[in-house]
């Protein structure tokens, strides 16, 4: 087998420039790499046979960007035009989609090259892609271990080294949590920086695209291409796209880091609180000021998210009728049946369980006695956000409070994959940008993640800490960012 | 606090989500969801906050996109990825039965 995929992304753009190698030599690394690594379950639908013929499109092409040729993995909840799109649910288990997401058209206009469809938890909802109706993914670092959830297939296909990219979705940790879990580096942008028009919505307010890589560098490259105003999305901002790497490589004496206390309390596990001290230690030599700082309401996320993520599910999820798209229920008697049966035989446990607490919660008197009051106290989250960054440049707290657990771990408690993210939950509440970077690792040698928190639209300077921190930290044996 | 459904309100929501669930379900349900209700119910013990807000998660302003040509999705093939088909019409078992038709 070759090995461009191991060199940095400059390199191999080097080589096709000069026309060393072609980009099929990159989709058949791609696909070699993944047929290696089939036990880890990363992929639901591989798209071989298009991505060859792209590849060969692109041979009598200029290579004209640092992305040119190179393959990219696609969350299954992102439509593909052509190719099998299934959320990781039976219901839409033969679904094809008719038209692209934005960033879909965004990644084709780059010339990047779409691999496969990565597996998830249905819907993503969950935390450790165990809801897949594929099965789970498996962490490369451990093959009994989760991947996490719910850009599980996205995080084991890079941490496992079959492609350079990968899209991920997050809504409420769902790429900064496998990412943690996976050893990788995982963004969540700001709420509307990239377009979710196709991305199959779980809760809409909360949803958003983001790029997972091994590397700050290259997650700052897709980052570029995928951000952006869209007119198919009213909630993506106009704010100009800035060259997110712009400010890599850039020192960070002088800048402030807040900590909040509970993100360093009694919930995280000893060694994952020892490795953040290192960081801590690291950062006050290098010159930053480290402060811990109280902040209100980040105890409540969880429960808030409950609310706002299962409320806006069960409407989201309305339109799965076996009438438009997807399975339907072949002999209905009459259409409640339809849409009773359909819904009934083509979702999962997880799905259902959350559809039906959303519908509760929506109903009626309750809406104003949970969902309105839900957003109010997030408002108020994201007061507490603002006034921090008045003072600070970034919060930094742990990705998650334990490493990947088992895949045999029971999955009887209906609550335990929302408390996984109880850390990265308060960023979506606040729409804010949230980065995972690999800081360690434990004892039974299984990623430790930190998190880096922005004000809105400051994605470049996130990745300035980021990029600092990679090359000051011997994680994986160093990662080179250029 | 503790939140326990009943039969009837694990049936209802049910029915609100369009979900079946069957009589040997009803109790695992009544468990489960009574779980994840207790969980939200600690909504109650946030204070100090103000309901009468209208929040929304984005504040930039909105604007209308401007009215000109674009494409749209193919009519064919909107028609062609619904289960059921008759000629250029997506088709649905029937919606009202001859016998709520009649007033019955």
């Amino acid at each position: 087998m070759t090995n461009y995929l191991e060199k940095s992304v400059k390199e191999i753009n080097e080589l096709l420039k000069n026309k060393k190698i072609k980009p099929i030599d990159l989709v058949n690394e791609a696909f070699e790499r993944i047929e290696n690594n089939s036990e880890l379950n990363a992929y639901i639908t591989l798209n071989k046979e298009e991505a060859v013929k792209k590849a060969i499109e692109l041979e009598d092409k200029e290579v004209d960007n640092i992305l040119f040729g190179l393959p990219i993995a696609v969350k299954d909840n992102i439509v593909t035009k052509g190719l099998r799109t299934t959320a990781a649910s039976h219901i839409l288990e033969n679904f094809t989609p008719i038209y692209d997401a934005t960033v879909v058209e965004k990644i084709n206009k780059n010339n990047m090259i779409i691999i496969g469809k990565t597996n998830m938890d249905e819907f993503a909802m969950g935390s450790s892609s165990r809801t897949s109706y594929f099965g789970a993914p498996r962490n490369p670092w451990n093959k009994t271990k989760i991947s996490g959830g719910s850009s599980g297939g996205s995080a084991v296909t890079i941490a496992a080294n079959d492609v350079l990219f990968a899209l991920g979705t997050d809504t409420g940790g769902s790429i900064r949590q496998p990412a943690s879990y996976c050893g990788i580096v995982g963004m969540k942008p700001t709420y509307g920086r990239v377009s979710r028009y196709g991305m199959i919505a779980f809760a809409s307010s909360l949803d958003q695209i983001g790029p997972m890589t091994k590397n700050v560098y290259n997650n700052a490259l897709l980052l570029n291409v995928i951000a952006g105003h869209d007119d198919k999305d009213l909630t993506s901002s106009r704010k100009e796209v800035e060259d997110y790497t712009s400010l890599i490589g850039q020192d960070i004496k002088g800048k402030k880091i807040a900590i909040p206390n509970y993100f360093v309390s009694d919930i995280v596990s000893k060694e994952i609180k020892e490795k953040l001290e290192n960081v801590i230690e690291l950062l006050k030599e290098k010159g930053a000021i480290v402060d811990y700082v109280d902040m209100k309401y980040l105890e409540n996320a969880v429960t808030l998210y409950q609310i706002i993520a299962m409320g806006e599910a069960s409407s989201n999820l309305a339109r799965f009728d076996g009438i438009r798209y997807g399975t339907s229920y072949e002999d209905p008697n009459g259409i409640y049946d339809l849409y009773v049966k359909t819904r009934s035989n083509g979702f999962g446990k997880e799905v259902k369980r959350r559809i039906m607490v959303g519908s509760y919660l929506l109903s009626g008197e309750n809406a104003k006695i949970y969902y309105n009051k839900a957003l109010a106290i997030r408002d108020d989250i994201s007061k507490e956000f603002k006034k921090v960054f008045e003072k600070y440049d970034y919060i930094i707290g742990p990705t998650t409070t334990t490493t990947a657990y088992d895949l045999t771990d029971p999955m009887d408690d209906p609550s335990k994959s929302f408390m996984d993210d109880v850390l990265s939950i308060p960023v979506n509440m606040a729409g804010l940008p949230g980065l995972n970077l690999p800081i360690g690792t434990s004892e039974d040698n299984m990623p430790i993640g930190m998190q880096i928190i922005g004000d809105k639209f400051t994605e470049a300077s996130i990745y300035q800490l980021a990029a600092f921190l990679e090359k000051e930290i011997d994680f994986c044996g160093g990662v080179k960012y250029e | 606090m503790k939140k326990v459904l009943t039969k009837e309100e694990v049936l209802h929501v049910a029915d609100l989500a369009r979900i079946e669930v069957s009589d040997s379900e009803v109790e695992k349900y009544q468990e489960e969801l009574g779980k994840l209700l207790s969980d939200v119910e600690q909504i109650n013990m946030v204070e100090n906050y103000d309901d009468e807000r209208l929040i929304a998660p984005w504040t930039e302003e909105t604007k209308l996109r401007e009215d000109s040509e674009g494409t749209m999705l193919n009519p064919k093939e909107v028609i062609e990825n619904a289960p059921r088909r008759a000629g250029n019409y997506i088709a649905v078992p029937v919606v009202i039965s001859e016998n709520e038709s009649e007033g019955a």
